[in-house]
């Protein structure tokens, strides 16, 4: 691998851990920097169930933005989630500008609702499985995300969530 | 302030019907019962025509713990039919839909196939094969003797599937939904529609409660997305409207999309005949919900799994027709209130997580208020009073009373 790729490839990976920790800690602002102004969002899953492919959310960055200011006047679980996330690929483009990368992740959920809080709070469960499929423009040592795709495998999110994945 | 226990409080002045006895929610015996006197009788939606689009294809589903298998025949007709194979007991499709074009380990193409013995079924569920029947049932039993036992099963109201498990069912689908459904009529009869949204949840929460919550609109304080976009004086107007068999709709207003932050308005995407950025509601009895919202259709259908525990499906659906820009708006539109990260779905799980939480089998009885009355307007809790006086009919219990405890109270006074 030649140094400007293996630059390109720190710079992903880098910019998609960082964005699970600034996820993690509710901090979407400085989730949402690490975001090119076109970026796209979306959760998707595939349903067996209707034989269909699904989009649970799609929202562009400034969308995005209004979603997570908005999160303070909803009535939410508080639960925090937990991202663990394994980065499998990194594909760069040759001229070096753009990259895409495949993230395996798993999503826990810290309670602190739960059904009855006084039993339930302090324990994790798993929250959902899936991927980032993720699109990146490259500009000098950062990468920003310019697409996201959150791809679900787990469909049964019984309460769901206000908090972006 | 001393404290009060729950029969120290003023009691209201309330009728009976204007609160039920939390043990409706909660007694292991009473759901039992109602999956006996009212799921296992009734009229049940339990997925939509567009699942099993093309013959051979089936979905599997469930009422009151019987396992249903839908199938759509080279004939075009959909059938429904208990899923569970006559030999031994077998749940026949394990998958949870699919198509029957092509052959399963155990059995033919275009057959229904039991993979545990290979006794194989056709789309009318005639059994078709019984591998080496005349060596082990020699005359005493042929595959003319056996078959899949088919249900009753309609295709109506947008394209649902109907299913009941009631041979003797007295009323039609028609006939039961007693016009319940004639408000979005146009909207959802002139053009197929088809399914483009599918989840589900399993709460810790009585069936009832979920209903509940569809059935009133008070707890619309709860959303912030409701009180901006609604909140006036054509919101307060709207008016709830009981049918026979404990159905309920409650008519239209002008929704204020644009008054979200990330509102749009649903003025160019909307159904045949359907004025845009309508809202209209439909809770039939015993647990479905119909919610013909501005530019997407969403369906409830609940699965009760025990006193204290549900499963609710939720589908969106738009035209058939739809371009894939229309198609992509809808979804968005849906979803971005009703998905399972939705600003409005969320919150109303919480709110029966809740009354799940403290209405557990074995909790202190105690009175759930259902005594707002408001001419039948948008917050009055008619709709939930006029289910639980169809729910009393088929249960033959009174829900502000269900253990007799009222009326045994009273003889025992009276003979004092």
């Amino acid at each position: 691998m030649d140094a400007k790729k293996a630059a390109v490839v720190a710079a992903v990976t880098d910019t998609v851990y960082r964005a699970c920790l600034y996820l993690d800690e509710g901090n979407w602002e400085e989730f949402l920097n690490l975001c090119d102004k076109s970026m796209l969002y979306s959760i998707k899953a595939y349903s067996p169930e209707i034989r269909k492919h699904m989009i649970y959310l799609s929202h562009n960055k400034k969308e995005l933005g209004s979603l997570t200011e908005m999160l303070p006047k909803l009535n939410s679980d508080h639960s925090p989630l937990r991202r663990h996330a394994s980065i499998y690929t990194v594909d760069v483009s040759d001229d070096k500008k753009t990259a895409t990368a495949v993230t395996s992740l798993a999503v826990y959920m810290n309670m602190h609702d739960g059904i009855n809080s006084h039993i339930d709070s302090g324990e994790t469960r798993l929250f959902l499985v899936g991927r980032y499929f993720d699109k990146f423009k490259i500009s000098g040592d950062n990468a920003s995300i310019i697409e996201r795709e959150v791809r679900l495998d787990t469909r049964r999110l019984d309460k769901g969530t206000h908090l972006l994945i | 302030m001393p404290a009060k226990n729950h029969k120290q409080w003023k009691v209201p002045a309330f009728e009976q019907g204007d609160y039920v006895d939390s043990r409706i929610y909660s007694d292991q015996a009473i759901f039992d019962e109602e999956m006996e006197k009212i799921f296992k009788q009734v009229w049940i939606p339990v997925c939509h025509e567009s699942e099993v689009p093309e013959a051979y294809d089936f979905r599997t589903t469930s009422i009151a713990k019987e396992p249903i298998i839908v199938v759509r025949g080279p004939d075009n007709e959909v059938r429904a039919f208990l899923n569970v194979c006559p030999h031994r007991g077998m749940r026949l499709e394990r998958r949870t839909a699919g198509n029957f074009i092509e052959g399963q380990p155990s059995g033919n193409p275009k057959h229904m196939t039991c993979m545990f013995h290979a006794w194989q079924f056709d789309m009318k569920g005639n059994c078709v094969d019984i591998p080496r029947a005349k060596e082990g049932y020699q005359e005493r039993l042929t595959k003319e003797d056996v078959g899949l036992r088919r249900l009753r099963c309609e295709v109506r109201f947008g394209g649902f599937i109907w299913v009941t498990l009631n041979d003797k069912v007295e009323q039609k689908l028609e006939t039961w939904a007693d016009g319940a459904f004639e408000c979005i009529r146009s909207a959802i009869d002139t053009e197929p529609l088809e399914v483009f949204h599918y989840h589900k949840a399993i709460i810790d929460s009585n069936y009832k409660l979920w209903h509940d919550t569809n059935s009133e609109f008070y707890h619309d304080y709860m959303h912030y997305h409701n009180r901006v976009t609604g909140f006036n004086d054509e919101y307060f107007a709207r008016t709830n409207k009981g049918f026979k068999n404990g159905h309920v709709n409650v008519n239209s207003f002008t929704v204020q999309y644009g008054e979200f932050e990330l509102g749009e308005s649903r003025e160019d995407l909307s159904f045949p005949g359907f004025p845009p950025n309508q809202w209209y509601m439909i809770d039939l009895f015993p647990g479905m919900n119909f919610n013909l919202r501005g530019s997407a259709l969403r369906c409830d259908i609940v699965t009760p799994l025990g006193p204290n525990q549900v499963m609710i499906e939720f589908r969106g659906l738009g035209l058939k027709s739809d371009s894939e820009k229309d198609r992509q708006t809808r979804i968005e539109h849906h979803n971005s209130i009703w998905g399972p990260f939705g600003r409005n779905l969320h919150e109303d799980l919480l709110g029966i997580t809740g009354q799940g939480a403290s209405m557990q089998t074995g909790s202190e009885p105690r009175r759930i208020l259902h005594g707002r009355h408001e001419n039948n307007l948008i917050h009055d809790e008619v709709g939930m009073r006029h289910f639980y006086t169809e729910w009393s009919k088929w249960m033959g219990r009174n829900p502000s009373d269900p253990m007799n405890e009222q009326n045994e109270s009273l003889k025992g006074m009276a003979a004092e």
